[in-house]
């Protein structure tokens, strides 16, 4: 069952990959080109703006896969795709107390 | 100026990693701990953003030609997310000369893997692309779940630790132990990475400080132009060459690596 691919869920995750990532490389561009001419917190506070969009990408995607999952009824995979959601929340959660 | 520099460098680590298909932050984050003076734990986090901004790119390249297994790989992420929320854990407690030790020896088996790669299945290169980003994919069904899913556990344990992919842990394995194409394991790997707790934490704590935006924007910038670049180019390029550069970039920083910590990093 493994390699049964469905197009149309290749394209909506491709989608969500490809917006966050031209979406970041853009801030960040921004961010690098304001820093010529102006100087202070402003070009930092846009590329600390891209990094948190790259980061936030993948947990993103995680959770649409769930959702595809879901409405394609295939539970399994469902369950699967909200535990690795579960576990990066909670691991974000515990790792905060460190350092 | 230091944000052209880095542009550059992360240029340059774009174009070698999308033609050798090995991730940028192999490269980079030893290069930013031994020549930038950045401490080991900064480079880390800091070449980790970058890797994203890739992966996530060129994997939507290969989810479009529909090479990427996500059911396999959401479950092996399950393994992966599962190791790196451990080290991510846990890496307030592993001082700098481990991480330094750790990240040489990773260098060192990286790049055995990619010699022995090289030697072996050159046949199963994917087609260039131009027959409309249609490819044959052979039936296969993945084989041997356990093993790599602990595969997959240390590879993202490393990963959490070490901010980086994974692929030269990930892609051996899927492709030798669990009978995926290599097209398909090099995309799925590509796919996995990114979810690491490591990161995401910022997310929550965006000033808490492993990550140095001001040096991540100009890398992130300079390697996302260059792998696009790198992909164009790599049909093109008679790839034998880059590999042999890699890797002896690749032995010149664990050996590096290596004197940093045995000399007791001056440097830093």
């Amino acid at each position: 069952m493994s390699q049964v691919r469905d197009p149309a869920f290749d394209r909506v995750v491709a989608l969500v990959l490809r917006v966050g990532a031209f979406g970041c490389f853009f801030i960040m561009l921004a961010g690098l080109l304001i820093g010529l001419f102006v100087h202070g917190q402003i070009p930092g506070d846009i590329e600390r703006a891209g990094v948190l969009l790259m980061l936030a990408t993948p947990v993103v995607r995680v959770a649409v896969a769930a959702v595809l999952f879901l409405r394609e009824k295939d539970w399994k995979y469902s369950a699967i795709s909200l535990g690795v959601l579960a576990i990066l929340l909670l691991g974000a959660v515990f790792g905060i107390g460190e350092h | 100026m230091l944000s052209a520099l880095l542009v550059l460098l992360g240029f340059f680590a774009g174009v070698l990693g999308a033609l050798t298909g090995i991730g940028g932050g192999v490269l980079l984050t030893p290069i930013l701990a031994l020549h930038f003076g950045i401490p080991i734990r900064q480079a880390i986090g800091t070449s980790l953003v970058a890797v994203i901004t890739t992966s996530a790119a060129s994997s939507s390249v290969h989810l479009q030609r529909h090479t990427t297994d996500i059911r396999l790989g959401m479950t092996l992420e399950l393994a992966t997310s599962l190791g790196a929320a451990v080290t991510a854990y846990l890496v307030g407690y592993f001082n700098r000369n481990v991480l330094e030790g750790l990240f040489a020896g990773f260098l060192l088996y990286s790049s055995l893997t990619i010699l022995l790669r090289r030697g072996k299945v050159k046949d199963e290169e994917p087609p260039p692309a131009g027959n409309n980003g249609e490819m044959v994919i052979p039936p296969y069904e993945p084989q041997r779940y356990p093993l790599g899913l602990g595969a997959s556990l240390v590879a993202g344990g490393l990963s959490g630790l070490l901010g980086i992919g994974g692929g030269p842990i990930k892609v051996p394995v899927m492709f030798i132990f669990m009978d995926v194409p290599l097209m398909v394991a090099t995309a799925t790997s590509n796919f996995m990475i990114g979810v690491h707790c490591r990161g995401q934490r910022y997310c929550l704590l965006p000033r808490r400080g492993d990550i140095l935006v001001e040096i991540a924007a100009p890398l992130a910038v300079g390697v996302f132009v260059g792998s696009l670049l790198g992909a164009r180019l790599a049909p093109r390029i008679q790839t034998r060459y880059v590999v042999y550069l890699l890797v002896a970039i690749m032995l010149y920083l664990a050996v590096h690596l290596a004197v940093h910590l045995l000399t007791g990093g001056a440097a830093s």
